[in-house]
């Protein structure tokens, strides 16, 4: 395989799992609302990655509904979250 | 010349890729959510951006370059957003690192006024 491509694959799946660490071990809501966040961003670009290595372009949409509507989940948590959370909930 | 404009795209795609897995670094290793927020902007705005630029150097064809333009500036538009609710929020929490703060010009506004929801 080409060795760039699996340098590709490589990081955004390491890129993937730390997220999903932050996610697991929080400590605060806000630090998973931001790691969500950056979970989400990284599938976009997967997404995006997958189109221009594979010379297609089906999930272009996909790509402009999560820009779209991706960042009303952060709001909503920011807007909701509990006024003194001080990192152990 | 198709085959260097393959090339390329693939160096972009490699780094937004890198983007991203520095934003997974930095979310590890910052200590208090508006450092992480720093971190997390990183893949958002440039990381997206290039991959965008590697499609349409993939890709070679005007509409998907105006669809993806749209994608980018709606991406643009509205990652301030949460990252501006998150840390506003963040700050009022108590979650942000207090005594790591040079300046604090947010001091004499802390109180949140009536009907400002939040």
């Amino acid at each position: 395989m080409n060795p760039m491509l699996m340098a590709i694959y490589v990081a955004f799946a390491v890129a993937a799992l730390l997220t999903l660490w932050r996610i697991v071990i929080g400590p605060s809501i806000l630090d998973r609302a931001v790691a969500s966040d950056v979970l989400l961003t990284e599938v976009m670009c997967v997404l995006g990655a997958d189109m221009a290595i594979n010379h297609h372009a089906d999930t272009l949409p996909v790509l402009l509904i999560i820009a779209a509507v991706g960042v009303f989940g952060s709001i909503a948590i920011a807007r909701y979250v509990a006024r003194r959370d001080k990192g152990d909930g | 010349m198709n085959a260097v404009l393959d090339a390329v795209s693939l160096l972009l795609v490699l780094a937004g890729a890198l983007l991203c897995l520095s934003a997974a670094i930095g979310l590890l290793r910052f200590r208090d959510v508006t450092t992480r927020l720093h971190a997390a902007t990183k893949p958002q705005v440039l990381g997206l951006l290039l991959i965008c630029v590697a499609i349409a150097l993939s890709l070679r064809s005007w509409p998907v370059v105006a669809f993806l333009t749209v994608v980018v500036l709606v991406q643009l538009a509205t990652a301030p957003l949460a990252a501006h609710m998150i840390g506003r929020q963040a700050y009022r929490n108590g979650t942000v690192d207090e005594p790591s703060l040079y300046v604090d010009e947010l001091a004499e506004s802390r109180e949140t006024p009536p009907g400002a929801g939040g």
